[in-house]
């Protein structure tokens, strides 16, 4: 059986997110959304690596992510620094449109994870697992949702007004 | 008649339930005006989104006097405080009366045909370099529905970009987002005669004595007659209403979700729900009932810091009514989660099956007078006609009607919020701004942030209004606005009472009404039509009136059957108002079927927690069909608590003497003196904590600015301290304003605001921020410069 694939899987790519939705707020901490709503999601998806927690030990997957869910180091805070210089630049659409974008494809990794996991749950009938699957799949559908809504707010004007 | 800034609800009338409600006129004639002597012209107030009707007295062409319109459906005659004095500002000398251009650094006078060709040119201009999308236009909720329609179909049919909106985001754009979400569509559901009959009344975060006085005094006569109804109050605040209340919850602030999914909680596990109606006429009911399970009275009590037994105690209250009035105002829509809590006041009404029907209704109330026509029209976060951007079929229909090209219409996205809009200016993507009738120098969250923005010299400012404001003073050009009494023109109330109100006397000088500045702007920019026509093809305000009913047709804010001549004389007329219901209608739903119909709706909704946007194939696949949306979230913590540096919790509010920033109450001699200066308010504890007194001169302080102000001691809560929002700059004495040659920015609240928003409705929270307190200055030192005085209403949230 190689269900520790799947959840190591879904645990690699939420911790990436997780890092990822903190630097992009911390560098764009002057569009305040991206700043808040960053730092709730990165919560949230540090909050699902835990949650699968249970399930590395139940399948033997080796180490798990480390350094999830921390508060901002001392990198967050040169990029929040920076943010605040960029913020009256004409760039920074550009580089925000370009976080959000890579962003979104994090978040759509993820996603696509927690199906793949879901799918072998099913297969394994592990129902504690796919309780968590569940709850954790919609919650990483919404984020990117919300990315994709940012995005398509920012890029016409990062695009058209220059 | 009684000094009704003392007696500010005026003699009680008291009713009993289903009774009509009776009728007491309030009159108010200048000192010397014998009423024989004036001609009486119909209005509708504008000081509050109650829109009572009113009559303007009128002697040699001035304003001299008002009177409530005995026959109006919305107040019987009666008037509020402001109401009665504030139409004096009208008379105000220092209103402007020519347009002002800056000129090698200062505000000059210039001719109309100076100021608007230069509005012109510099449109033309930022145009040609960086298109629509480097044009910017921030209106308010204080103009007629035909100056707002001209400036909808102005800036998103001619200009053609989408930022647009109106300073109803910092005021109900939550009370707009929430009805979008759960019934489909905007439009409050009920009728003012709802209060008449019903056998309890909830209401969280509305302090309704002091923001809506006469809806108050006639919640007030019920309250004192006959089968008085139950009243339930959340408001971190001891206020009057809480006062009057059965149960008080004085919640800690930013927790309101938690609260309500508590309540809902106690709803759902004690059988106070109607199942039937549940099931036949909403969506959503499950995954509501597995958030709010989580929600028991002891772990909302943990969260909200009230007692268990009290959350029980309203629940019962709440699920044991039978005719159940639900409201909610700025302490829900400026606060944490603000969409998410006020679709749970929805959920609650809809659980009990309590809407549609007499007695049964939920009123996510407005704050402004004509806030409702902003979102009608468009002229804020929504397109014309309460249609959906995200619905090709709705822009094209809109296209036809303005007769332009449907990609001429920006339905890319959302039309941008104004926190969005300062944002874009902030990183110089926005060149062009037009500020109507509005002060966001003052209004809105962290001023220092909003000044210097305003201030940036790549930045072109124009603003229109009536006087000169904290906010002219940062513009290229000032236009000088005709007011309330001076124009023609219809607004429509919080019941959705719409009424007209004929120009009484004339503008000062040279101001002129809204719509004709944008009539002069959008001939000097040649705006047409795909036809090479004018865009803009109406001259008068009932001209205007008539193109907007036609776009309101088959719409849910259907103005059909409605003319000007039908709106002279009575009371007031209710929208939809059609052929088939050519007296208006009296209660949306009454049928329980929803606006909800995915090719209808006016928005596909959101996740409450991101503000995500559910796209059409969501909307299709969750098929409410003609149901309500049971929308459900889970609490979030606020995002910035007190902490050590900054152990308070920080509120603002309004009172009852003021209208925003005061352009207008602070120019009217009787509401100015009764609340003349700026305040703070902390609680008995907390004062004796740090050695405060009534009168002592205190500092507050949070990370992006400081204020001082004289201390009131009030019974809040401890740890909470309150300031009112509406005291700027304009009226300090220069010794005040500056010190060492610079402005001294330290009494509006707003400088200590966070720059943070709802996900959903974009409303700005300023009611969660953490500031720290310490004192300045002793009682007498502090008031040496001017008499702290006492005010009847206390303070306001």
């Amino acid at each position: 059986m190689n269900l520790d694939k799947a959840v190591k899987g879904v645990l690699d790519a939420e911790a990436e997110l997780a890092k990822r939705l903190v630097a992009v707020g911390e560098r764009h901490a002057a569009e305040h959304d991206v700043y808040y709503l960053g730092h709730t999601l990165a919560r949230q998806a540090a909050d699902h690596v835990t949650r699968l927690t249970p399930f590395a030990e139940r399948y033997q997957v080796g180490a798990a992510p480390r350094g999830v869910g921390e508060p901002p180091g001392i990198l967050e805070t040169v990029r929040h620094k920076g943010s605040q210089l960029i913020g009256r630049s004409e760039i920074s659409g550009v580089l925000l449109l370009r976080d959000l974008r890579e962003t979104y494809l994090l978040a759509q990794q993820a996603e696509i994870a927690w199906v793949i996991l879901q799918q072998a749950a099913l297969a394994v009938r592990d129902s504690d697992l796919l309780d968590v699957v569940t709850a954790c799949h919609e919650q990483t559908e919404t984020c990117a949702k919300w990315l994709r809504t940012r995005i398509k707010e920012t890029a016409p004007q990062v695009l058209a007004a220059g | 008649m009684a000094d009704r800034v003392a007696d500010i609800w005026g003699e009680r009338t008291p009713f009993g339930a289903g009774e009509q409600w009776p009728t007491r006129v309030d009159q108010y004639l200048v000192d010397g005006v014998a009423e024989a002597d004036v001609e009486w012209v119909q209005s509708a107030c504008v000081l509050c989104s109650n829109g009572c009707g009113m009559d303007i007295a009128v002697h040699d062409g001035r304003m001299v006097g008002v009177r409530g319109r005995a026959a109006d459906r919305v107040n019987h005659g009666r008037l509020g405080p402001k109401g009665l004095y504030g139409w004096q500002a009208g008379n105000s000398p220092d209103r402007l009366t020519e347009p002002l251009v800056r000129r090698d650094g200062r505000l000059a006078p210039a001719s109309w045909d100076e100021a608007m060709s230069l509005v012109a040119e510099r449109s033309r201009e930022v145009l040609a370099e960086q298109g629509p999308l480097a044009m910017g236009f921030y209106n308010t909720g204080q103009l007629f529905l035909e100056d707002y329609y001209t400036l909808a179909v102005l800036v998103r049919a001619g200009v053609g970009t989408p930022h647009l909106d109106a300073n109803t985001r910092m005021c109900t754009a939550t009370a707009d987002f929430a009805l979008k979400e759960t019934f489909g569509s905007d439009g409050d559901p009920g009728s003012m005669t709802d209060i008449d009959d019903c056998d309890t009344i909830f209401t969280i975060g509305h302090n309704i004595a002091e923001t809506q006085t006469v809806l108050w005094t006639r919640i007030l006569d019920r309250l004192h007659g006959p089968d008085r109804p139950r009243l339930v109050v959340v408001d971190p605040r001891r206020t009057k209403v809480a006062r009057e209340a059965d149960v008080h919850l004085p919640i800690r602030g930013g927790t309101n979700l938690a609260l309500l999914n508590g309540l809902q909680h106690e709803l759902i596990a004690n059988g106070w729900v109607d199942r039937e109606f549940v099931d036949r006429h909403t969506v959503g009911f499950d995954a509501l009932a597995e958030t709010v399970a989580e929600y028991p009275p002891e772990r909302v009590a943990e969260i909200c810091g009230v007692p268990a037994a009290d959350i029980r105690a309203a629940a019962r209250v709440i699920g044991t009514s039978r005719r159940l009035v639900s409201t909610c105002l700025q302490g829900v829509y400026q606060s944490h989660q603000a969409t998410a809590s006020a679709c749970q006041v929805n959920n609650i009404n809809l659980l009990r099956a309590m809407i549609g029907r007499p007695g049964c209704a939920v009123f996510q109330m407005n704050g402004q007078p004509t806030a409702q026509n902003t979102r009608e029209t468009g002229a804020n976060g929504d397109l014309a006609g309460m249609r959906n951007w995200q619905n090709p079929e709705h822009v094209a229909e809109l296209a036809r009607l303005w007769n332009v090209d449907p990609l001429r219409i920006p339905s890319w996205a959302p039309p941008t919020h104004v926190m969005q809009m300062l944002r874009y200016a902030e990183e110089g993507s926005i060149r062009f701004l037009w500020i109507v009738g509005t002060n966001p120098a003052v209004s809105l969250p962290e001023l220092g942030r909003i000044r210097s923005i305003l201030a940036q010299d790549r930045l072109f400012v124009v603003v229109s209004d009536a006087f000169r404001t904290e906010t002219t003073e940062l513009a290229d050009v000032v236009l000088p606005a005709a007011m309330w009494g001076e124009k023609t023109g219809t607004y429509t109330n919080h019941d959705r009472t719409v009424h007209l109100s004929e120009r009484a006397v004339d503008p000062p000088g040279a101001a002129r009404p809204d719509m004709e500045i944008f009539l002069d702007y959008a001939r000097r920019l040649e705006l047409i039509d795909q036809d090479g026509a004018p865009l803009i093809k109406w001259h008068t305000p009932e001209e205007c009136f008539e193109a907007f009913k036609q776009m309101t047709r088959g719409r849910p804010c259907d103005y059909s059957g409605l003319s000007y001549d039908r709106l002279r004389g009575g009371g007031g007329v209710q929208w939809p108002c059609t052929e088939d219901a050519p007296d208006g209608t009296e209660r949306l739903y009454a049928d329980h079927e929803f606006n909800t119909e995915t090719g209808y709706c006016e928005d596909y909704g959101h996740d409450l927690l991101t503000g995500a946007a559910h796209e059409r194939k969501d909307h299709a696949a969750m098929a409410p069909a003609g149901r309500a949306v049971l929308k459900t979230a889970h609490y979030l913590p606020p995002h910035e608590p007190p902490c050590e540096e900054y152990p308070f919790l920080y509120t603002t509010g309004r009172t009852v003497h003021h209208w925003h920033t005061r352009t207008k109450t602070g120019r009217a001699p009787e509401l100015a003196a009764a609340a003349p200066r700026m305040w703070v308010e902390l609680s008995p504890a907390d004062a004796e904590r740090l050695d405060i007194v009534e009168g002592d001169l205190v500092r507050v302080e949070s990370p992006r600015g400081r204020i001082e102000a004289p201390a009131r001691i009030r019974g809040g809560r401890d740890g909470v301290v309150f300031a009112p929002f509406h005291y700027g700059y304009w009226d300090l004495p220069d010794d005040a304003a500056e010190s060492n040659g610079g402005p001294r920015h330290v009494r509006a609240a707003n400088e200590l605001t966070i720059t943070d928003w709802d996900p959903v409705s974009k409303q700005p929270l300023v009611k969660t921020a953490a500031v720290s307190v310490t004192k300045v200055a002793a009682r007498d030192a502090a008031s040496a410069g001017g008499r702290v005085r006492e005010e009847p209403g206390g303070g306001a949230r």
